[in-house]
C-alpha cells in the first residue's frame, strides 16, 4: 500500500530545499558585485530580484519546524526539486537580458548551466553583458560542484549521505560525506586558482589580449572546462581562441573535471599507482582510445582535412570535448555536422560513454562501462572454462572490491536507461522533422550533458523539442534515481492512503 | 557557324553551375560551404571581442556578420538567433586608429574585408579563418546605453528585506 506523504514529509523536505536556496542566493551575490564594478544596472537589478526570490524562499524554508531526520525519500525528493527549481528561478536575468527569446529559453539555458549541458539559446552572445556571462558560467560551477555539496559544506544537518547520493555521486573519499564534501571543494579551489592563473596567463602573453578580458576568459574557460559545463564567452567557442596552447590548457582542465574525485584523492595523498590499477581508468583510457581511432579514421575519409596536423589536432580536441562531457567546439557547428560517418559515429559513442563517476561529468560513465564489460567477460569464461573452474570476479575501484550479479544487473539497468533516454530524445527529434543521425547526436549530447551541437538546438526549434533536451539533462544529470523517486513520491502524494 | 557558337555559349552560361562570385561573401556561406569560397574573399561585419595582438605583429579577432552586426539586440535590434562569426587575422598596421572591438553596450567597427578564406590551414592545425590583406571601416563602432530596471531592484529589495525581517523573527528552538 502506498503511503500518503504527510505534512511532516513536506516540512522536512522545505527545510532542506530552504537550506539550498540560500546558499544559491549568496552565490548570487557574486555575479551581483561583478555586475554593480562593471556598472551594468539592468543585469544588477535582475540579479537582486533574483536574490531576493532565493533568499525570501529559503528563509521561509528554514522556518520549517521539523522534528523528522531527512530520510532517503525525502533526500531524493529534495534533490529532484533542487535542479528544478535552482534553474527556475536563476533563469530570471536571463528572461529580464533580453538576449533569450522568452521563458522556456532562458529556463533551457539555465537547466543546461546547471547540468553542465552546455547547449544554449542565447541571442547575439557577443554583446552580452559581462556579468550575465559570468552566471552563466558560475552556473557550470554550482552544477558541477554539486550545489548539495555546497549546501552540506556550509551548513551540517542531518540526512547528508542522501542527499550526496541522491546528487549521484555514489564514492565517498573520507568517512563523513561533510568532510567528503569539504575536499571535493577544497579540489575545486585548488583547480580554480591553477587553472585561471594558467589561461589567464596564456591569453594575456601569447593570445595578446588585454590583462583584464585575458582573466575574464581564463575564468569563463575554466568554469566550463573544469565542470566539464560547454559554455564559452564567445559565440565561437573554443575556436574563438586560435591557439593550440590555449587549447592544451583548457584540455587538461577538461580531462581534471571527467575524472572522479576518488582519483583527485588519490593523487593528493601521493597514490599515483592506485590511480593506473582503478578499473575507471583502464576503461577510461580504451574507450578514448578506441572513439579516437574510430573519428580520426572517419574524418580522414570524407578528406576534409587534407594535413595530418589539421586532422589530428581537430579530430583529438573534438573527441575529448565528448568524452569528458566538457562540449567546447573549435569547428562550427554546419561543419561538424558534415563530419559524418565514421567520424560521427565515433563523436556521438564517446559523447554516451561519458566520463567517471563521481566527477563532473554527464554520461554512462566508465565504471558501469568497465563493469558490465567485465560481467560479460566473466560470463563467457564461465561458459568455456571446464565445470568447477573459479573466475576471478575482483576488480580495483578505491580498494579492492567484488564484482556480485546485483553490482553488474545495477550498472547494466542503468546504462540500458541511457540508452532509452537517448531513443527517445532523437525519436521526438525525428518526429519534428530531424534526420536521424542529427536527432541521435543532439539528443545524446542533451541526455549525456555534453553540449555539442550539429546546429538542431536553435531558438527557432520547436518548444516540445525544447522542454524533452530539459528532461533529458535532468534525468542525464541525476543519473535517473532521485527523479525516478520523486515521481513516486508525487504518485503517492495523489493516489496514497 | 557563327550563330551556332553563339548558341552554345549561351547554352553553356545557362546551364554552368552556380559559382558564387569571389567577391563579397556572406560569412555564413563561409561556415556552412567552406569549400566553395577558396582564395580572395570580401567579408563584411562588426569586429568583436578582443583584439588579441600575437608576436608576429598580427592581430586576431571576431568578425560577425549578422544583424546585431548592424543593430544589437540592447539597442533594439530583433531577435534572429545566435551570432554567426569567423576569426579574422590582421596585420596589426592596419588596425591603428579603429575603435574597440563591440561587446556589452559597445557596437565595433564595422568593416569589409578582403583577404585570403584559409580553409583548415595545415600550418595552424587546420584552423579556418580569413588571412585579411585590406581592411577598410565601413563605420566607426558606437556606444550605447542600457537603463536599469526600477520594478526589478524594488522588488528585489522587498524580499531581501523581508527574508531578513523573517530570519530574525525565526521561531528558535527552547
Amino acid at each position: 500500500m502506498l503511503i500518503k506523504p504527510v505534512a511532516e514529509d513536506f516540512r522536512v523536505i522545505a527545510h532542506s530545499l530552504g537550506r539550498i536556496f540560500v546558499v544559491v542566493g549568496l552565490a548570487g551575490l557574486v555575479p551581483l558585485a561583478w555586475a554593480m564594478a562593471g556598472r551594468e544596472w539592468h543585469p544588477f537589478s535582475s540579479f537582486l530580484l533574483m536574490i531576493g526570490i532565493f533568499l525570501f524562499l529559503g528563509v521561509l524554508g528554514l522556518r520549517q519546524p521539523t522534528g523528522e531526520r531527512l530520510d532517503w525519500s525525502h533526500g531524493m525528493v529534495v534533490v529532484a526539486l533542487t535542479w528544478l527549481l535552482v534553474p527556475l528561478i536563476g533563469a530570471i536575468p536571463f528572461v529580464l537580458s533580453g538576449h533569450w527569446g522568452g521563458e522556456v529559453d532562458a529556463l533551457f539555458d539555465a537547466v543546461s548551466g546547471l547540468t553542465t549541458t552546455g547547449l544554449a539559446l542565447v541571442q547575439d552572445l557577443d554583446h552580452l553583458a559581462p556579468s550575465l556571462n559570468f552566471w552563466r558560467h558560475l552556473l557550470h560551477f554550482l552544477g558541477g560542484q554539486g550545489i548539495i555539496i555546497a549546501a552540506l559544506v556550509v551548513f551540517a544537518g542531518g540526512g547528508a549521505l542522501t542527499l550526496y547520493l541522491g546528487e549521484a555521486r555514489d564514492e565517498r573519499i573520507l568517512p563523513s560525506v561533510t568532510s567528503t564534501a569539504r575536499f571535493i571543494w577544497k579540489v575545486s579551489m585548488v583547480h580554480l586558482v591553477l587553472g585561471v592563473t594558467t589561461l589567464g596567463l596564456v591569453a594575456w602573453q601569447v593570445l595578446g589580449f588585454k590583462l583584464p578580458r585575458a582573466f575574464f576568459h581564463g575564468l569563463m574557460i575554466f568554469f566550463a572546462g573544469f565542470d566539464t559545463g560547454g559554455f564559452a564567452p564567445q559565440s565561437t567557442s573554443v575556436g574563438y581562441y586560435h591557439s593550440a596552447v590555449f587549447e592544451a590548457a583548457a584540455g587538461v582542465l577538461m580531462v581534471a573535471g571527467a575524472m572522479s574525485f576518488g582519483l583527485h584523492y588519490a593523487l593528493w595523498t601521493g597514490r599515483r599507482r592506485a590511480v593506473f590499477e582503478n578499473l575507471e581508468t583502464r576503461t577510461i583510457l580504451s574507450t578514448f582510445g578506441l572513439t579516437m581511432a574510430m573519428t580520426l579514421a572517419g574524418l580522414a575519409a570524407t578528406g576534409l582535412y587534407t594535413h595530418v596536423a589539421g586532422l589530428g589536432r581537430q579530430g583529438f580536441f573534438q573527441v575529448l570535448s565528448a568524452h569528458t562531457g566538457t562540449g567546447f567546439g573549435t569547428v562550427p557547428a554546419p561543419e561538424l555536422a558534415a563530419w559524418g560517418g565514421l567520424a560521427f559515429g565515433g563523436l556521438a559513442i564517446a559523447m554516451a560513454l561519458g566520463g567517471m563517476a563521481s566527477s563532473t561529468a554527464g554520461g554512462v560513465k566508465a565504471l558501469r562501462i568497465g563493469i558490465t564489460v567485465r560481467a560479460i567477460v566473466n560470463q563467457i569464461r564461465e561458459v568455456l572454462l571446464p565445470e568447477g573452474a573459479v573466475v576471478g570476479t575482483g576488480f580495483i575501484q578505491a580498494g579492492r572490491r567484488r564484482l556480485t550479479p546485483q553490482l553488474a544487473q545495477a550498472a547494466m539497468t542503468i546504462s540500458l536507461l541511457y540508452v532509452a533516454l537517448f531513443v527517445v530524445g532523437a525519436g521526438v527529434g525525428m518526429a519534428y522533422g530531424i534526420p536521424l543521425d542529427r536527432a541521435l547526436f543532439e539528443s545524446v549530447s542533451a541526455g549525456a550533458n555534453v553540449g555539442l551541437s550539429v546546429g538542431v538546438t536553435d531558438p527557432a526549434m520547436p518548444v516540445m523539442l525544447k522542454l524533452v533536451y530539459m528532461a533529458e539533462m535532468w534525468l542525464g544529470r541525476l543519473e535517473f534515481v532521485a527523479v525516478f523517486a520523486f515521481l513516486g513520491f508525487l504518485y503517492a502524494w495523489m493516489r496514497g492512503k | 557557324m557563327r550563330r551556332l557558337l553563339l548558341l552554345l555559349a549561351v547554352a553553356v552560361l545557362l546551364l554552368a553551375p552556380a559559382v558564387p562570385a569571389l567577391g563579397q561573401v556572406p560569412v555564413g556561406g563561409l561556415l556552412t560551404d567552406p569549400s566553395l569560397y577558396q582564395g580572395e574573399v570580401t567579408v563584411e561585419g562588426e569586429l568583436v571581442g578582443d583584439y588579441g595582438y600575437r608576436s608576429d605583429g598580427t592581430v586576431w579577432t571576431q568578425l560577425n556578420d549578422d544583424t546585431y552586426a548592424r543593430e544589437p539586440l540592447l539597442e533594439g535590434g530583433p531577435r534572429t538567433g545566435g551570432n554567426i562569426g569567423i576569426g579574422v587575422r590582421i596585420p596589426a598596421a592596419l588596425l591603428e586608429g579603429l575603435d574597440p572591438p563591440g561587446g556589452y553596450r559597445k557596437r565595433g567597427p564595422l568593416v569589409q574585408l578582403t583577404g585570403v578564406w584559409e580553409y583548415h590551414d595545415p600550418d595552424r592545425g587546420g584552423e579556418s579563418y580569413l588571412d585579411v590583406e585590406q581592411l577598410s571601416l565601413i563605420e566607426p563602432g558606437r556606444e550605447f546605453g542600457e537603463g536599469v530596471s526600477v520594478p526589478a531592484s524594488l522588488a528585489g529589495v522587498a524580499l531581501i528585506v523581508a527574508a531578513g525581517a523573517l530570519w530574525l523573527r525565526r521561531p528558535r528552538p527552547g
